[in-house]
């Protein structure tokens, strides 16, 4: 007897293959993102929601890993003359674009060319300065010659905005800022502006083995309370940052997971050098024994680690030195009456535009009032901020978080000659010059831990700390990467289970 | 006469409700349990219990006494704007009224151009010049209160020009400026109580605006919309943060409008029996 398979059988086993077929393929992570990139095309902007989306699609000769530290990435060594100025370049020999087009050394120096170009008008062109000329005499290495020493250099080329560009795409004046092609794990797919960007997987990607996913789907959505709803329904799979006010409802749901890493800021209160009283160290001193640096993290800013000094505490290049000015009002109260400030009145400038800060600020005034110092708070927009605060000089105290950079320089140029805290001293402002022309990470972290202490010692910050970021998932996805001082996200490993 | 009656008793109400806001915003110190700016770390984000008979907020700070200090503002900037507003409005309009037709077209141009513009708006701008503060606010609402003070000084002074008692009293030689006093302003404080009513209604509501979007008074001072600001985003945790300033203000403006109505029925029972 022949068995013959009924006709509701084969359709059956059909329609169950095809749904496998469809599920596997459908892998799609949504991903909420809050704000609309202004263009794609990574050498026209320093957007920050530019450089998130062009991460999936374009690589850079170098990249930072995890904790910060630049690793091999389209170049898989390098190295850089005793003198800082000859950096040489090997690149990947297994690398194709995402049109087929093969990747060599010519795409590398169009790339370069093309940002350092003035008629390009890149807002990080000065990143590249100091490059003096650029050879390539294969097709898989690269020659820079610098005009001076300047380490930060190699930094800037594991940025987003150093983006590796197809050199036949760049002489036929290729439209990047609405379609971008690149070496990256996913492919460009369609952007529909103020509603999504698509992207789908790149079968040929040089790391073998990724990307996991077959699709990622940028969804643009500017408020924190939709997004919110969308990763607790699952409408949304992962968003980048939660405010802390969220936590309580997003962690008391199973299906999300919160993940706490360290960002890269620097949330410090700036004090006014050049103002009497807080021109002399005393005082500032006395401010800084007086504020509980933790309770002020954990509070306003959701948790994080203390600072001693001007750098984010999770930095390589970071040396603690909280023992100097350990929370004690006490302390604070007698230098207070030695200095005699009495009853004259502070301002603690805010820009009313970061809750955080606000809150922060709140604190810290209450902090300042239990040892004696009558101080106000006094709210304003970015934009007065910006012109009367950061570079008017026209403020007591100021509550501000500055955003972690790749290179230490990123964060510490400057310091020691000025800047909006109005502080000198020579010593410092000469170690942190000389420390951008050395490229040996030994070399550089002593020179930068000498001007840190003195940062330290000399506090022309109160150095709040740095604060927790918390990324948002489902609690399917696995393997969802953020490389904080950048603040772009990896998918190359991320998958859905 | 239920209706009558029912008027009595919501303006009683409101008047009670009225009396008992001001007592407490002038005695705060003396009535509220703790000091509006105290900070309690450790007893954060409370719902309403015996130690804090409202809660508390995200700096562990007593809502109850905030309310109570947050009378104060709301009060003060009330009082301290219609009186801005009648001040000036009045003099606007009794030049207008009492003065030639050119004075009166351009008073009435610059008042009617304040008028135009959306209330929040314009206090937004004027404070935006002068500063944010207490004090900004209160010379910012006095202004733009202003103009409904002027057209209705100026409109009563116009008829009250053409009366025939008036012409009688200049014909034996009274002064314009005797004839304002005399005549003129007894007969239009009642109008202008009513609409000051009002006006301290908007002026509550429009403090409470300003400082939510922080261009009012500025943190840590109690006051509502300061309150409501924060309060924000803490809707799903503490809504107790929201609900007793959120009650506080529309309470207290509805106070206000229900006297202003009464008074507008007691000093003009015609008008009322038209409706």
């Amino acid at each position: 007897m022949k068995i013959v398979p009924k006709k509701g059988f084969i359709v059956g086993m059909l329609a169950l293959f095809a749904l496998c077929a469809v599920a596997a393929q459908s892998a799609t992570l949504v991903f909420g993102l809050s704000g609309n990139p202004d263009t794609l095309d990574p050498q026209k902007t320093a957007g920050t929601l530019t450089f998130q989306v062009d991460k999936s699609f374009y690589d850079t000769l170098v990249e930072p890993d995890q904790t910060g530290k630049i690793v091999p990435a389209l170049a898989q060594s390098w190295s850089i003359s005793p003198d800082g100025l000859v950096w040489t370049f090997n690149l990947r020999k297994d690398v194709n674009f995402q049109n087929g087009q093969v990747f060599t050394s010519k795409d590398v120096k169009a790339t370069l060319d093309r940002i350092m170009d003035e008629k390009m008008a890149s807002p990080k062109r000065s990143e590249y300065a100091a490059i003096k000329s650029i050879r390539t005499p294969d097709a898989y290495t690269v020659v820079l010659t610098l005009s001076q020493p300047y380490a930060p250099l190699l930094a800037t080329l594991a940025s987003g905005w150093s983006a590796i560009l197809p050199s036949e795409l760049i002489a036929s004046g290729h439209n990047f800022a609405a379609e971008p092609v690149g070496t990256g794990p996913f492919k460009f797919d369609k952007w529909i502006r103020d509603s999504k960007i698509t992207m789908v997987r790149n079968d040929k990607y040089w790391i073998k083995g990724t990307p996991k996913l077959a699709k990622v789907e940028f969804q643009i959505i500017p408020e924190r309370a939709v997004q919110v709803q969308g990763l607790s329904l699952g409408s949304i799979d992962a968003l980048e940052f939660v405010d802390p006010d969220d936590l309580p409802m997003l962690q008391a749901n199973p299906k999300v997971t919160i993940k706490k890493e360290l960002s890269s800021l620097i949330m410090v209160m700036a004090m006014n050098c050049a103002r009497e009283p807080l021109n002399d160290l005393r005082v500032r001193q006395a401010v800084n024994y007086a504020i509980d640096k933790q309770t002020v993290l954990d509070i306003a800013y959701g948790g994080g680690r203390v600072g001693s000094t001007f750098l984010d505490t999770g930095n390589p290049y970071y040396s603690d030195f909280s023992s100097l000015y350990p929370y004690n009002p006490d302390k604070a109260r007698q230098l207070l009456k030695d200095t005699g400030v009495g009853n004259r009145e502070f301002t603690i400038a805010v820009p009313q535009n970061y809750p955080l800060h606000v809150k922060a600020a709140e604190l810290m005034q209450q902090m300042l009032a239990k040892v004696g110092m009558n101080v106000k708070i006094q709210l304003m927009d970015w934009s007065t901020w910006l012109s009367s605060v950061y570079t008017g000089g026209n403020f007591d105290f100021t509550v501000i978080g500055h955003t972690g950079k790749l290179d230490p320089d990123g964060t510490l140029a400057g310091y020691g000659a000025g800047k909006y805290v109005h502080w000198y001293n020579a010593t410092a402002a000469a170690k942190i010059k000389e420390a951008a022309t050395v490229s040996d990470f030994g070399a550089r972290k002593k020179l930068y831990t000498d001007a840190l202490e003195i940062m330290a010692k000399d506090v022309p910050f109160v150095y709040i700390g740095t604060s927790y970021r918390y990324v948002g998932t489902r609690s399917n996805v696995f393997d969802f990467r953020m490389t904080p001082s950048l603040d772009s996200f990896d998918f190359r490993w991320t998958e859905l289970r | 006469m239920a209706l009558r009656r029912s008027r009595n008793v919501l303006f009683s109400l409101s008047a009670l409700y009225l009396f008992l806001l001001v007592t407490v915003a002038i005695a705060a110190p003396l009535v509220a349990p703790y000091s509006p700016t105290d900070q309690f770390l450790d007893r954060r984000f409370h719902a309403p219990d015996a130690r804090n008979p409202l809660g508390t907020d995200d700096f562990g700070r007593d809502i109850l006494s905030r309310l109570m200090y947050g009378a104060r503002p709301a009060l003060t900037v009330g009082i301290v704007a219609v009186s801005i507003a009648v001040a000036l409005g009045g003099v606007v309009g009794l030049l207008a009224g009492m003065g030639t037709r050119l004075i009166d077209q351009a008073l009435m141009l610059i008042m009617d151009s304040i008028l135009s513009f959306p209330t929040i708006l314009l206090a937004i701008t004027v404070v935006s010049f002068m500063g944010y503060g207490l004090v900004q606010v209160m010379v910012a609402l006095g202004i733009i209160s202003s103009p409904v003070f002027a057209r209705l000084v100026r409109a009563e002074t116009l008829a009250i020009k053409s009366e025939g008692y008036i012409e009688a009293s200049r014909a034996l030689g009274t002064g314009p400026v005797k004839l304002v006093f005399r005549h003129v302003i007894p007969n239009i404080m009642s109008k202008v109580i009513v609409q000051s009513s009002l006006t301290f209604a908007q002026a509550v509501v429009v403090e409470a605006s300003l400082s939510f979007l922080g261009v009012g008074i500025q943190p840590p001072a109690a006051s509502w919309g300061l309150m409501l600001k924060d309060a924000r985003n803490y809707l799903m945790q503490a809504p107790w943060m929201a609900i007793f300033p959120g009650v506080a203000l529309a309470l207290t403006v509805l106070s206000f409008n229900l006297v202003g109505d009464s008074l507008s029925e007691r000093f003009n029972p015609r008008l009322n029996e038209a409706r």
